[in-house]
């Protein structure tokens, strides 16, 4: 057998052994942020977190943005129930995002504790196929609870880092499947056009298990996938990352 | 004792005094003259009748239907659960004895209809459980509720019994006293119905468990919980029914009653998904000395189908759809804690979303998705100073916390008006209308920003802050 087939064989046999061959995931559409995650997309039956810095740890408007646009896939797939601490989620402006906000199911908790026993339950219920909540950092043991309530109907998770009055939200060691950073970017239209593009982000993926970081700049798309990447950001590397994991994820 | 007319009555005795011959109504000062060593109170007719209540709500630990018969009595609506203690005479005993325990004297009876059983419980044996108008007939007339009036005429025309009374022919009696005695002897004989006001409306769907020794322990409390609704949803099942409130209450030994209630999206009789709502609640319930009874109600009873499970909980632990996770986060977190979205025709965006419960069916269409609204809108609109070439341009720089925004590109103005139907007519104003405009900074972040006032109006223009997009 020649040295490629030998190395497809044990990369397939790596696959099956770490339990990602197979497992469903929601692809960019690119390849430049779809060889970074391992599968070829984003992975489902996980879940993921996504913070912002700056005012966006008050507000976490950029980076709810960008998680109702992953989302709403998922949300022709089942029922998407958002958890927030602070109701000022604004139903037309999901609408807006390609999100059908009228299915969406809403719960406004009270405090933190709250809020992530809610997720938990919400990940466990069948016919939920994603969960957003809103909270800050959780530690490794609620972060192992998340986890095994998605694994049980295969729902999807997305923790959106959120600390009411502001200060720093930077996070211990989680055990999110992915850790996203969103900051606005600046947007462009077509050259003489007035007004504004569809809205971009600065995506910067922070934490990947089995995958590799990265930073790009996306922008809202109305095609059939949410996201279309502009560009790709950050240190050059000298080759093309190969689409295999390392042994550190 | 109380004043009556500028003279001092006696309105109650007790046994001691009833047997030195004072009775109610008498003078004050004949009482005072035949027993010096009297102790008297002041009459406090409210005091008793809030005490009445409270009885009335004690009792709801032997049927949920009990009424208050003012000044002194109650009716208790024993069809059904008299079986619980082994026949009407027993739970009548248990009652009077736990009365008595509480240091409350008291008559009853147990009769068919409520007016037979007044009359039985004030002029009657004590203790006396009779079925049928028999027993009725050597009461004296004043036993069948009759006004002052009314008792008097008959008692002039010699009729002293109601055994009398009934020989009668009913149409003379009507035509002699009035309607009034008629409804009242028809009430007593059982053959005119009564209206009770309960104090809960009579429910049917009613189990309750009492124990021989009293429980503290949650382990205890929560097995009890358990039994209770099982023993409730076996009936609800039998009769292809389900409940959609459940209300439990552990009655303590000092006579406070716990009550916990819960309440499910769709009506249903499904033991173990209720208990599972009630444990978390069990730790509010404060057992005091012990627990001695707990009774279970169930409200809004409807027909409920039974629902065929899907092939896949062969497999897999037991499927559940959307409802019980509704019912377990509305029971946890509050009945406007979980809700869905719809839209609402108004020109203010913050009336433009209207809150649903989640399981109930939308009827709206959407939102536009061509206008844009931002992602998170504020409660109350921000202040911020904006720096806009008049008249209608978009500004160029704000200011909103204390950090100045340089603004790069912008959309708008997007006119909203004011609802003129929500004022009188005369008082519609052109001038309250918002001019929202969507603004992006040189960072990129993207505001929802709106002007209220005209510039050349008596006032200047305030901006303000509604939302930002994602």
């Amino acid at each position: 057998m020649s040295r490629q087939a030998r190395l497809m064989a044990v990369r397939a046999s790596l696959a099956v052994l770490e339990g990602t061959a197979g497992r469903p995931v929601l692809p960019f559409g690119d390849a430049r942020v779809d060889d970074r995650l391992p599968g070829g997309g984003l992975p489902l039956g996980r879940w993921h977190e996504a913070g912002g810095e700056g005012m966006e740890i008050e507000t976490a408007a950029a980076a709810s943005a960008f998680v109702a646009a992953l989302a709403a896939p998922l949300a022709e797939r089942g029922e998407v129930v958002w958890i927030m601490r602070r109701d000022d989620l604004y139903a037309p402006g999901l609408a807006g995002l390609g999100f059908p906000a009228e299915r969406l199911i809403q719960v406004c908790v009270r405090d933190e504790a709250a809020a992530l026993a809610a997720l938990e339950d919400a990940l466990g219920a069948a016919g939920v196929a994603a969960a957003i909540g809103e909270a800050e950092s959780p530690d490794l043991v609620v972060g192992r609870r998340l986890q095994l309530a998605c694994e049980r109907h295969g729902a999807t998770g997305f923790l959106i880092h959120r600390r009411l009055f502001g200060g720093e939200t930077r996070g211990k060691g989680s055990a999110a499947a992915t850790r996203w950073r969103i900051a606005p970017a600046p947007s462009e239209t077509a050259p003489g056009e007035p007004g504004l593009g569809a809205p971009r982000w600065r995506v910067s993926l922070e934490r990947c298990r089995g995958g590799h970081t990265g930073d790009w700049i996306m922008e809202k798309s109305n095609g059939p996938l949410p996201l279309r990447v502009v560009a790709e950001l950050g240190d050059r590397q000298l080759g093309a990352p190969q689409p295999w994991r390392r042994l550190a994820g | 004792m109380a004043t009556e007319r500028g003279v001092r009555r006696l309105t109650a005795v007790d046994a001691g005094a009833a047997a030195l011959g004072l009775f109610a109504g008498q003078k004050a000062a004949d009482a005072l003259a035949l027993a010096p060593e009297l102790v008297t109170a002041e009459a406090d007719p409210a005091a008793d009748a809030a005490a009445l209540l409270e009885l009335a709500d004690w009792c709801a630990r032997f049927s949920p239907a009990a009424a208050m018969a003012p000044p002194d009595g109650l009716f208790l609506d024993i069809t059904g659960v008299d079986h619980l203690w082994g026949g009407e005479a027993a739970m009548m005993d248990d009652f009077a004895a736990r009365l008595g325990k509480n240091g409350l004297p008291v008559r009853a009876a147990v009769a068919g209809s409520p007016g037979a059983a007044w009359a039985l419980a004030h002029f009657g044996p004590d203790r006396a459980v009779v079925s049928g108008c028999e027993p009725l007939s050597p009461l004296p007339v004043a036993a069948l509720r009759l006004s002052p009036a009314d008792a008097a005429q008959i008692a002039r025309l010699g009729l002293r019994s109601i055994g009398a009374l009934a020989a009668l022919p009913r149409d003379q009696v009507g035509r002699r006293f009035g309607p009034e005695v008629m409804r009242r002897l028809d009430q007593a004989l059982g053959r005119a119905s009564e209206a009770l006001a309960f104090r809960r409306p009579p429910n049917p769907w009613f189990a309750r468990a009492a124990f021989a020794e009293p429980i503290s322990v949650s382990e205890d409390l929560a097995r009890a919980c358990g039994d209770i609704v099982e023993r409730l949803c076996a009936r609800l099942e039998a009769e292809g029914r389900g409940a959609r409130r459940f209300d439990l209450a552990f009655h303590r030994l000092d006579g406070v009653a716990e009550r916990l209630a819960i309440g499910l999206a769709l009506p249903g009789r499904d033991a173990a998904v209720v208990t599972r709502l009630f444990l978390p609640l069990l730790e509010r319930v404060d057992p005091g000395f012990g627990i001695d009874a707990v009774t279970l109600g169930a409200r809004e009873v409807e027909a409920a189908a039974p629902r065929q499970r899907s092939l896949s909980c062969l497999h897999g632990k037991g499927e559940e759809d959307l409802a019980p996770l509704v019912d377990r986060l509305t029971n946890r977190l509050g009945e406007t804690a979980v809700w869905r979205d719809e839209a609402f025709p108004s020109h203010a965006p913050e009336r433009a979303v209207k809150r649903r419960p989640p399981l109930s069916p939308s009827a709206n269409a959407g939102w536009d998705p061509a206008r844009p609204r931002p992602l998170r809108l504020f409660r109350r609109p921000e202040p911020i100073e904006a720096v806009a070439p008049i008249p209608d341009d978009p500004p160029v720089l704000f200011r909103w916390r204390g950090m100045a925004h340089r603004v790069r590109r912008a959309e708008g103005p997007e006119r909203l008006g004011e609802e003129w139907w929500r004022r009188p007519f005369d008082r519609a104003d052109a001038s309250k209308a918002r001019d929202y405009y969507q603004v992006e900074d040189e960072a990129g972040a993207r505001f929802w920003l709106f002007r209220v006032g005209l510039y050349d109006g008596p006032d200047p223009p305030t901006w303000w802050l509604h939302g930002l997009f994602g």
